[in-house]
């Protein structure tokens, strides 16, 4: 973690040194090219000579001698040695050009080193990429890859999530009633899980009608759908109903947060993870994650590689857990993971954190062993406070 | 013990799961991530590279045959008329080089800038296009598995494709460059290079292949220098020492002799790759029960290769001696379609190190080093959250060979809000011991007057009633 700093900046300059590197090939090309034109047209124009020489001897009287004129020539591109000329200018292309891939290797670690040698199934990756086009509304390419690769399943997957992108194209163009459909079919399960999705969709319907300004449409839209919420979201109702006062300066109302453009993307997003929840399915496509996550830690993993010693090499196809942490961002913070702070250890059914009088938390297994097995009070690790083992309760995450 | 060990003892008593460093902004992460890249660079420029030199030496080529037709002329009695008339021809062809020259840099522009657009792409990440290029990095990825798998449609399809998450103006741009922007984003022509030697293979034609190893030669003994060098060291113990019964003797003597012809013979530093191509032309002529045809292709073409592949070698000679597929496994297998397959596997590794490539697809080495840096026992628990890719089996069964995450420092997840838990939201206990995040419970105390329900045990309990844990 020492060059989180240093790393980016380097990363920079050797990608500048790469292009440095580049740049002279591009310019050893074009000398290379003039210099084989120079020596192309050189040898053309002493052939030429020749010709005119050969040609012009064809009046006069005096015997034609082009086998004098020709070895004239042949001597004359000996002394231009255009091969020669030829290998000069190559010599220094060839030279950069071997020059960049190794300046690649060096700066550009292979990423392959930190790879183990098992086989994923290709049949499961398949059908993870296909079921990733498929959440991200790509239905084109997902088929296309299910023909292509011969992978019969992911189709049911298919159907919800086709269902899912066209509830979402209409509530791009702020039509609502797709999204309604769905949540009346599903509208026990949705309640089971806590959802109030469905309010939430028609409180959009609602707001749409006010800004449209007809106070008939608003009070008529309240009767038959809004009402049968009343009793149980009594403080949604009565905000949404209040509204109706300021139809046609509903920049004034008190409730303008109803209003906002973003409450569409809230509500799509809503929807978006309600659903992939009801099909078992995470709002963010797995493999995006599991992708995002690799790129972050591939990094770490090399130099963790790069620092095991070569008869250790072994040993890293083999690793039940890796040796280092592999820091990644919040967002892939999925489980709460308790690590003692004075055993190192990861906690567990067996070994649960325990919270002491004075809020510190530590392992079971700390907590017996500073007891000499809750024989005896002991010294916090991290206050003065005094605690024995008893006092110590269980923490659940 | 281990309490001399720790290193800030009295320090963490106020701090609680801060992580000891800043995570990296995102900007930074995704600078660092440019490391990764080795192949997106290499690939078009071994492309270049490959185009330049072949037009060098085509140009070497045809100046020296000039030179050579004029020494010739020169030393011979020619007519006037001829003299004219040869030298003419020269000309024209010097000529016709030039054109020519002027066509292959034309060639070798468009590849000097593909390989300029990926350094300009590689430098074009900043603060506001994150997203965008993060998700064109996975396409990129995708892409690659697809080609490599000879999946070229969805290849071809996703390369083409429109991003679908962007906003109109981008849309608009994608029209008009994304399909220039896109190839040169990522290696189509090179695979569809290496798409008519596959598909040739699978329908048994072994020419196309052997032509791209002819193309390649130069290329391809390189990159075996060393491995031949140890490959040759290893075959004299080996044929000092074999007995192998079931070779056919007076073969095998052939193929002796073969090896010290041949051993010092720079014909013989090939890649094996083609060996095994002619093994297989061989095996073909031998399924045909063309023996004498057989035999005469392996003195030919085979032989060569002796001193490096003995033992293949001599299992291959022994087939001859049967009539039609023999029984025997080892030789059997010799015959079996999925040699062909296997011959598809090879070309493909050949012509990813030909190319610089990684030898595995970019999607399975990001794909793992993702899942060993996620996986914990949790994961595999049937409570474990949807967000986290290793709830869906699929993922599970993927990762099951890889190694388990290692953690130093505490990471609380809130249960209700599913929010990793730190300074500013710090955990707080509830009087039966279960742990949630401020925010969280003071959410709930706020809609329920000050009254916490347990989501899991259904407790109820004031909020005044919860403590704060410190958790280092």
């Amino acid at each position: 973690m020492g060059d989180v700093i240093g790393f980016p900046l380097s990363t920079g300059m050797e990608l500048s040194n790469v292009k440095d590197a580049f740049d002279r090939v591009g310019k050893k090309q074009k000398l290379s090219f003039s210099k084989s034109h120079e020596v192309i047209n050189q040898v053309s124009h002493e052939i030429e000579q020749a010709l005119v020489k050969i040609q012009s001897d064809e009046d006069p009287m005096s015997p034609i001698d082009q086998k004098s004129i020709l070895t004239e020539l042949k001597h004359k591109l000996i002394t231009i040695a255009p091969l020669k000329q030829l290998e000069g200018s190559q010599k220094e292309l060839n030279l950069n050009l071997s020059k960049l891939p190794k300046l690649l290797e060096k700066s550009f670690p292979d990423i392959s080193m930190a790879y183990r040698n098992v086989d994923f199934d290709f049949h499961i990756v398949n059908q993870i990429l296909a079921s990733h086009f498929y959440h991200q509304g790509l239905f084109d390419l997902g088929d296309c890859l299910i023909n292509e690769a011969g992978e019969p399943e992911a189709a049911a997957l298919r159907y919800h999530l086709l269902e899912l992108h066209q509830i979402l194209e209409a509530m791009r163009i702020k039509n609502i009633e797709p999204a309604l459909k769905w949540v009346s079919t599903n509208r026990e399960k949705l309640i089971q899980t806590g959802s109030n999705l469905e309010l939430k969709l028609h409180q959009m319907q609602f707001v749409e009608i006010l800004k449209r300004g007809s106070r008939a449409d608003a009070l008529n839209y309240t009767k038959t759908h809004l009402a049968s919420f009343a009793s149980s979201h009594k403080k949604e109702f009565q905000k949404l109903t209040v509204c109706i006062i300021w139809i046609g300066r509903l920049e004034k109302c008190p409730h303008s947060e109803l209003f906002a453009p973003v409450c569409w993307e809230k509500l799509t997003e809503e929807l978006s993870r309600v659903f992939c929840n009801l099909i078992g399915l995470s709002l963010q496509s797995p493999l995006s994650v599991a992708i995002a996550a690799g790129i972050e830690g591939l990094p770490t993993l090399l130099k963790l590689v790069n620092v095991m010693a070569a008869a250790k090499k072994q040993e890293w196809q083999a690793l039940k857990q890796l040796p280092v942490p592999v820091e990644l961002g919040k967002e892939f913070q999925f489980h709460s993971i308790f690590v003692c702070p004075v055993s190192r250890e990861q906690g567990g059914e067996e070994n649960p954190p325990m919270l002491l009088p004075c809020l510190h938390v530590l392992c079971k297994q700390s907590i017996m062993k500073l007891s000499k097995g809750s024989s005896r009070t002991f010294k916090c690790p991290y206050c003065p406070a005094e605690a024995s083992a008893v006092v110590c309760r269980q923490l659940y995450f | 013990m281990e309490m001399d060990s720790l290193p800030n003892g009295n320090s963490t008593t106020t701090s609680t799961t801060a992580p000891s460093t800043a995570p990296p902004s995102k900007l930074t992460q995704l600078t660092e991530s440019l490391k990764l890249e080795h192949q997106f660079l290499r690939v078009p420029f071994e492309h270049y590279k490959k185009t330049i030199r072949a037009n060098l030496r085509a140009v070497e080529k045809e100046v020296s045959s000039v030179i050579s037709a004029v020494n010739d002329y020169a030393d011979s009695d020619i007519s006037n008329d001829d003299a004219v008339q040869r030298l003419t021809s020269l000309v024209s062809r010097l000529q016709g080089l030039k054109r020519k020259m002027e066509e292959e840099r034309r060639t070798e522009n468009l590849q000097a800038e593909r390989c300029r657009a990926r350094i300009d792409h590689l430098e074009s990440p900043d603060a506001e296009n994150l997203t965008g290029w993060a998700n064109m990095r996975l396409k990129r990825i995708l892409v690659d598995y697809m080609l490599r798998m000879s999946y070229y449609d969805t290849g071809l399809k996703l390369a083409e494709s429109s991003n679908m998450l962007s906003d109109i103006t981008f849309l608009l741009r994608a029209l008009m460059i994304w399909q220039i922007e896109c190839q040169d984003l990522v290696d189509i022509d090179i695979y569809l290079e290496a798409k008519k030697v596959i598909d040739a293979l699978q329908n048994m034609e072994i020419a196309p292949a052997l032509a791209w190893c002819a193309e390649n030669k130069s290329r391809l003994k390189k990159l075996k220098h060393t491995q031949i060098k140890l490959l040759l060291a290893e075959t004299f113990a080996t044929v000092a020492s074999n007995s192998d019964p079931g070779v056919n003797i007076l073969e095998f003597n052939l193929v002796k002799h073969a090896i010290i012809v041949n051993a010092h013979c720079s014909y013989g530093w090939q890649s094996k790759f083609e060996f095994q191509l002619r093994l297989q032309e061989y095996i073909e002529l031998v399924r045909a029960e063309n023996h004498m045809g057989a035999i005469a292709y392996a003195r030919k073409y085979l032989a060569p290769w002796a001193a490096m592949h003995t033992k293949e070698m001599q299992q291959v000679f022994a087939t001859v001696a049967f009539k039609g597929i023999p029984e025997c496994s080892v030789y059997k297998a010799f015959f079996e379609p999925k040699q062909w397959d296997y011959l598809v596997e090879q070309f493909k590794q050949e012509f990813c190190r030909l190319y610089g490539m990684n030898p595995e697809p970019l999607l399975n080495i990001f794909l793992q080093a993702g899942l060993s840096s996620l996986k914990t026992p949790y994961c595999y628990e049937d409570d474990c959250t949807r967000e986290d890719p290793l709830s869906q089996e699929s993922f599970r069964k993927l990762a099951f060979p890889l190694p388990y995450s290692k953690q130093h420092h505490s990471k609380i997840v809130c249960y209700i809000t599913k929010e990793l838990m730190d300074a500013e939201n710090p955990p707080q206990v509830l009087p039966n011991g279960y742990v949630y995040s401020t925010k969280a419970l003071e959410e709930m105390a706020k809609r329920n007057d000050g009254k916490i329900t347990c989501p899991r045990t259904s407790l109820v309990c004031n909020y005044s009633e919860l403590v704060k844990a410190y958790i280092s």
